[in-house]
């Protein structure tokens, strides 16, 4: 533990509400009706009233213009401070380090922060048709038109798996140590009743057997497509006293961006997430050893073990073997990703890391699986085509 | 026989010149006047040194691979009598990195080895800077 410190803007700030929507295998649904699900459920944990919010900072699918002014419509509230990030994964914690920037600027008092996808949906619904499956993987809003399609290249998890496969070259990280970041994680879900992976347990075998899909990636190395959203409420300190949650302060945030691009220099083995988390620890005024919980952003198996070794968890080159150590285990040195991440309880772009942060925080979970006295918890944020990054630093409530 | 797969899109007239280049099997890689920088994909300045002044430098087309994937799932139909698939980046010799297929089998490809350009007629107006190992000798 160490004395708070940092720059003017660290611990004025908290969050006094979480929500998400049903997670999962939803259906019959859209985007924006899941994050309109997830803010009036984080509305309603806070105690706070449409009337009081006047700030959004709001994202989803790639193909809604204008997300958070869709939001905005459907809340039936003209934020006087409202806007959508374009970092990718990296958008959500960045969103609450906007919003609180936005309440010092005297822009607005009361920040929804929320984040919803009808992946799911959108899949099952292409399913049935194989020009619709082509159009899913091809026209992809991420995919570059040229210089990757006409050699095969397609995909997120190719870009990952090529970091991956570079980081087992150089550092001689191994399948297994990947298949403990999954193992890890759906243990995590398994205790987490509202988890996408619920009641589906994963051991070492079951992710060494797994159907590859690119190399050195099998379908455990990546995470799940969802119908899936969560939203948070920020305000100042000060405010935050008068609702009935107990504060979870906002202690610090970073971001750094990687824009010459993932195959440039060592991006793929050295992500953004150095400098964006030295930036929140010395905003927080607190360590790597300080951290109590970790919610990693874990689109893939392998953006897990990088970032333990870019935040200074481990050295470069032994995320693996410090995954393998246990580490990231409930009970472990460093319990990661405690509600399944990514890979095993939803994707909702990062959003409900920084939900289950919260929750840790709070102390209200079921011992088994809270991180007990669990006093600082570092979320990350990782996308924006593999070269944006941004953290976040909780801390509970005195 | 119809070619099935993605073609060059050719979005601009730099990349409309990088393959019109390749067509005639010449790899090249635009290189700064001003810094002696080479970077791809193609762009209208230099990213090292905002220089506007730069030329289609004529590259060796001999590199390593830094990395590469095994494609085992379809993605495209097109793609599908490929499978098992790679596709790497290549660092080239004079420095940039380029994405390709490596047509080498696929158990045979390893992180570093090096590899060179082998250029695919697959229309005839398309040529694709394919990369193949290069045998040791």
């Amino acid at each position: 533990m160490s004395s708070a410190s940092g720059g003017s803007t660290a611990r004025r700030h908290a969050i006094v509400g979480i929500g998400q929507s049903r997670l999962g295998e939803v259906g019959d649904v859209t985007a924006i009706g899941l994050m309109t699900e997830a803010i009036l459920n984080a509305a309603e944990d806070a105690g706070i009233d449409k009337g009081e919010i006047d700030g959004l900072v709001t994202r989803g699918p790639d193909d809604i213009y204008c997300h958070h002014q869709e939001v905005g419509k459907a809340l039936g509230i003209n934020a006087r401070f409202s806007t959508t990030l374009d970092n990718g994964g990296a958008s959500q914690c960045l969103a609450v380090a906007m919003a609180c920037m936005a309440i010092d600027a005297g822009m607005c008092d009361v920040v929804v922060c929320g984040y919803g996808r009808d992946q799911w949906s959108r899949t099952r619904e292409r399913r049935g048709s194989r020009q619709g499956s082509m159009r899913r993987n091809v026209e992809n809003a991420l995919q570059s038109r040229e210089f990757g399609p006409e050699y095969g290249y397609f995909g997120a998890i190719a870009t990952h798996a090529l970091g991956a496969r570079r980081h087992m070259h150089m550092y001689g990280t191994t399948k297994e140590q990947l298949g403990e970041v999954a193992v890890a994680f759906r243990d995590h879900a398994n205790r987490t009743p509202w988890a996408q992976m619920h009641g589906r347990p994963l051991s070492a075998a079951d992710y060494l057997g797994g159907k590859p899909v690119v190399d050195p990636f099998n379908r455990f190395d990546c995470s799940l497509r969802s119908d899936a959203a969560g939203a948070v409420i920020v305000m100042s300190e000060e405010r935050a006293k008068h609702y009935r949650q107990r504060p979870v302060h906002i202690a610090g945030w970073g971001t750094a961006n990687n824009h010459r691009g993932w195959f440039y220099d060592d991006h793929m083995v050295s992500t953004p997430a150095r400098d964006s988390g030295a930036r929140a620890f010395e905003m927080a005024g607190i360590r790597p050893s300080d951290i109590d919980v970790a919610q990693l952003y874990d689109c893939f198996t392998y953006m897990v073990l990088t970032q333990l070794e870019d935040y200074g968890f481990c050295a470069k080159g032994e995320g693996g073997p410090f995954a393998a150590s246990g580490a990231l285990r409930l009970g472990g040195a460093l319990p990661c990703n405690t509600s399944g991440g990514q890979l095993s309880e939803a994707h909702a772009e990062g959003m409900l890391q920084i939900l289950e942060a919260v929750r840790q925080l709070r102390h209200t979970e079921d011992p088994m699986r809270q991180v007990a006295d669990a006093e600082f918890a570092l979320v990350s944020g990782h996308g924006g085509n593999t070269v944006c990054h941004s953290s976040l630093i909780l801390q509970a409530a005195s | 026989m119809t070619y099935l797969k993605p073609l060059p899109v050719g979005a601009s007239s730099l990349s409309r010149s990088f393959w019109q280049y390749c067509k005639a099997h010449e790899l090249r890689v635009q290189r700064c006047s001003r810094c002696g920088h080479h970077w791809f994909p193609p762009q209208t300045i230099c990213p090292d040194c905002w220089s506007r002044e730069w030329e289609w430098q004529l590259v060796s087309g001999r590199g390593r691979i830094f990395s590469f994937v095994v494609y085992r799932h379809v993605y495209h139909p097109a793609f599908s009598d490929d499978l098992p698939y790679c596709v790497g980046v290549i660092e080239l010799e004079e420095g940039a990195r380029m994405l390709s297929a490596i047509t080498s089998p696929v158990d045979a490809i390893r992180c570093d080895a090096p590899v060179h350009v082998d250029f695919a007629d697959v229309t005839d107006d398309v040529s694709l800077p394919l990369f193949t190992l290069t045998a040791v000798t």
